[in-house]
């Protein structure tokens, strides 16, 4: 049985590669596909303009135009005209699903953790203090827990064993996220520090919410105006700039790696409890239906985003990568489950409260 | 008192924009024909004016992929201001800032953006004189805020930076001076910009040179010779022969020139902007921009010029609400900086009869709310001589009293008799005189030729003869009516000054934009 859903898997394969030929071909007389308006967190910008994307989609007959957005800030948008959004998680596409009124079940393709990137002096420090262990020169764990006790007291580089070194390494020890108000991979980060600071449990009560609120808004109002999308922060990492530590999807790492660079000042600290960032699909007409279906379902597309970096979901045999720098495995590394929708606004919008650090 | 009056965006809107042709630099309020007017293939990008050294990359990219794009330069903080308030809706296809850290601090502003793609970045730097650098015995390497800040008290170190109000760079500069001097470990709140007020206070002694543009900083940094040191970002700086450009130490503030779709477009625009981002982010263009601009690449492979050193720096938290934004830039204008003089040596000849005469006691009415405390502006209306000289002060403690004098003496101008444009010069200069610790400027209004009185060529001798403190005194002229274009460029060139146009632009533009370099 097995074996005969491979034989028609691999005629499915041919015959995709024949229809993205033709389609190519039509496609030149401005016919043949269907065009189909996406709106995408900002991560997702790369795999969708790939080239090999773009046929994989042709050969089945559609042409994906996205348009990127902050994955909270697509609430904001009309969509009106658009045929699926594709926000980097599951909170933001619920709200979605219920303001366009999308029923069933909605797709998640692919999923990627969220980790944090180091240059190696800040990792080396963290290492040297408690706050990370290192695998190799540049993979290795973050601990949650010692490093939001050292939030909490404000701790800062210069109290660091061995950060005196490095000129680079003064103030207040913090990792930058995206704004938790408007993008996914920010709130995703208060999602994971919430599940920690609350023992272990999904913030669900108003107590705990109130229990929690103060160290995250300690974590946010640090890092002072936040960037708006992932792309941009983890941008201005590559580029040297900005803080030594950021909160980024495994993807975006993978997605570098992928193209042949190997960034020497990287380290990629997996936190020992982190979550997923479950990109997540909302219909919004019937072309938009069938987009979606072929991202879970089509073997060429789950490659492909396995070459992006994302992991897709169900098996992981298709997820090989440069363990120079990242895990095959997620094992040791904890998934907290992401509160409400509701509830991760309301950590969102407390963590960011005005007023500073002091009012 | 010192949350007076905060800056004041609404009325700064209307006037910097100075939309211009096709990737040309800004040099006037407005073009000729509707600047604005949609164009199939042509994008309208609200920008910063540093901007507009990007011109030949935009050529490449224009022939590459068609894309045109049509700069609009404004500051960060007009361009943020229109933004909230719709008005850039229909306006504008895309915005490109050096930064986008205050725009997210509005968020009427901010929910105006779809996505933003950051191309290059450049962090604050400060480039210092050669000679001066030997001087202070120096290692470019080492050098933190606080040794800067040391030389600067100890008189050895002056610079000139540009006006936060009005420029992105020296919004950046004044968040980077701030942030490293008030030993905040991390983004600054408002406590800790009381806390550093009165070291900023020193710091800002300092400060020689303000402008409202990088472009004329590099010019008078040149022509005048005596100051030391420039604050600007990196690329700017690398830009000026002459110059050893150092990060310090401690830690700078980055722009990453985010470019912006914006919610009020459709999607074949949003889509010509994606195309452009990308074009801009593809490994040649890269090496384009860092070799032509000398900012930095944000793909990790292409590396920075040459000259452009590699090492980290630490990164400043940019201020978190708009609060401590605002208070830091409301600090600086009515407190920190050393105070303006300013002469406005008013044309009310018979020509200005009518319309002139009212667009000027208006313009000046408008004018009057954007004074800062300390500020000593002194009114001198001229015919065939000057009819009066009257000076305000706006005083700290009661401030409308300075103001409302403004008013009334701006009420009271009438229009009378020839024009004795140098004549009236020198006189201003006279009541001037020595800087006494101060910004000091004189702006020319005249709406015709000089009819009476001294020559140009008596103003020459008149101005060769003043001692050298005085020479740094420049003139501001403002093209109006009919006056001579090139007696009055004669006159910025000679005194080191700037020309600004009221006849394509309006009059209260241009005196809006000359603010920035008082």
């Amino acid at each position: 049985m097995r074996r005969i859903a491979g034989i028609i898997l691999a005629v499915l394969l041919i015959g995709g590669v024949v229809a993205a030929v033709v389609a190519g071909r039509s496609n030149e007389d401005g016919t043949a596909t269907k065009t189909v308006q996406a709106v995408i967190g900002s991560e997702k910008a790369e795999f969708f303009a790939d080239p090999d994307v773009v046929k994989a989609l042709a050969a089945k007959g559609y042409t994906v135009k996205a348009e990127t957005s902050g994955s909270w800030a697509m609430e904001g948008l009309d969509l009106k005209g658009y045929d699926l959004a594709l926000p980097s998680s599951q909170a933001p596409a619920v709200a979605l699903a219920a303001k366009y009124k999308v029923t069933g079940t909605l797709p998640r393709p692919f999923y990627s953790p969220l980790v944090v990137v180091a240059h190696r002096n800040a990792a080396e420090v963290l290492a040297a203090n408690g706050l990370a262990t290192l695998d190799s020169e540049h993979r290795g764990t973050f601990e949650m827990a010692a490093y939001l006790d050292a939030a909490r007291a404000d701790r800062t580089w210069q109290q660091l064993k061995g950060a005196r070194k490095y000129g680079e390494l003064t103030g207040t020890l913090y990792l930058s996220s995206t704004d938790p108000e408007t993008s996914n991979s920010g709130a995703l980060y208060l999602a994971a520090a919430s599940y920690v600071e609350n023992d272990g449990k999904v913030v669900a009560t108003d107590a705990e919410v109130d229990r929690t609120a103060p160290l995250l808004h300690k974590l946010v109002s640090v890092q002072g105006a936040q960037q708006a999308g992932s792309d941009a922060v983890f941008r201005d990492f590559v580029s040297g700039a900005g803080n030594p530590l950021v909160v980024v999807y495994e993807s975006q790492v993978a997605s570098l790696l992928a193209k042949g660079q190997q960034p020497d000042d990287l380290v990629v600290l997996y936190p020992d409890t982190t979550v997923n960032s479950d990109h997540t699909v909302v219909p919004l007409t019937e072309n938009g239906k069938a987009v979606a279906e072929l991202l879970s379902s089509d073997p060429k597309l789950r490659e492909l985003q396995a070459r992006h970096g994302f992991r897709p979901q169900g098996e992981s045999s298709e997820f090989a990568l440069d363990t120079t720098y990242l895990k095959q495995e997620l094992t040791g590394v904890h998934q907290a489950a992401v509160p409400t929708s509701e509830v991760l606004h309301e950590l969102a919008r407390r963590a960011r409260g005005q007023g500073g650090h002091s009012t | 008192m010192r949350h007076l009056q905060g800056p004041r965006r609404g009325r700064l809107l209307a006037v910097a924009l100075c939309a211009i042709a096709l990737l040309t630099a800004c040099t006037s309020q407005q073009a000729a024909e509707d600047p604005n007017a949609p164009q199939p293939g042509t994008l309208r990008v609200l920008a910063s004016s540093e901007l507009s050294d990007m011109a030949p990359v935009l050529d490449r990219i224009a022939d590459d992929t068609g894309i045109k794009v049509r700069p609009t330069y404004m500051g960060t903080l007009d361009a943020v201001e229109l933004l909230a308030k719709g008005r850039a809706n229909g306006q504008y296809d895309a915005l490109w800032l050096s930064s986008n850290d205050y725009l997210r601090l509005r968020p009427e502003a901010a929910k105006k953006v779809v996505s933003e793609t950051s191309v290059m970045s450049s962090p604050v730097a400060i480039g210092v004189r050669s000679t001066t650098l030997g001087e202070l015995g120096w290692k470019p390497d080492d050098v933190t805020w606080s040794q800067i800040e040391q030389a600067v008290q100890e008189g050895r170190l002056t610079y000139g930076m540009t006006d936060p109000a009005r420029s992105n760079s020296g919004f950046a500069t004044l968040v980077s001076v701030a942030s490293a001097l008030s030993g905040a470990q991390s983004a600054l709140n408002d406590a800790d910009v009381t806390e550093a007020t009165p070291r900023l206070k020193e710091f800002f002694k300092g400060q020689k040179l303000t402008s409202g543009s990088s472009g004329w900083l590099a010019t008078a940094y040149k022509r005048r010779g005596s100051v030391d040191a420039l604050l600007n970002y990196e690329s700017v700086l690398k830009g000026i022969p002459g110059l050893t450009v150092i990060r310090p130490k401690d830690g700078v503030v980055t722009a990453d020139y985010p470019l912006s779709s914006l919610a009020s477009t459709n999607a074949a625009t949003r889509d010509d902007v994606r195309r452009l981002t990308e074009a801009l982010r593809t490994e040649d263009v890269q090496r384009l921009i860092t070799e032509r601009t000398h900012r930095r690449p944000v793909v990790a492979s292409v590396a920075p010029a040459s000259g452009l050193d590699p090492g980290r720096r630490r990164e400043l938290p940019f201020p978190g609400s708009r609060s401590v934004a605002d208070g830091l830039l409301d600090a600086y204008e009515n407190e920190l900086r050393r105070p303006s003089r300013t002469v406005y040596v008013l044309d009310t000849s018979g020509s200005m009869e009518g319309d002139r005469l009212a667009q000027l006691k208006q313009a000046l009415a408008d004018l009057t709310g954007d004074f800062r405390e300390r500020e000593e502006v002194t009114l001198m209306p001229f015919g065939s001589e000057v009819k009066s000289v009257r000076t305000h002060v706006v005083e700290p403690a009661g401030p409308k009293a300075g103001l409302a004098g403004i008013r009334e003496d701006t009420e009271a101008l009438s229009a009378e008799g020839d024009t004795a444009i140098y004549t009236s010069l020198e006189k201003a200069y006279d009541h001037l005189g020595a800087g006494r610790d101060t910004f000091t400027s004189i702006v020319l209004m005249t709406d015709g030729e000089n009819t009476t009185g001294a020559e140009a060529a008596d103003f020459d001798a008149f101005y060769a003869g003043l001692d050298r403190d005085r020479r740094e005194t420049p003139v501001f002229p403002i093209l109006f009516g009919d006056s001579d274009e090139s007696e009055l460029e004669h006159i910025a060139e000679l005194t080191g000054g700037r020309l600004f146009d009221a006849q394509e632009g309006s009059l209260d533009g241009a005196f809006e934009e000359i603010r920035g370099y008082q």
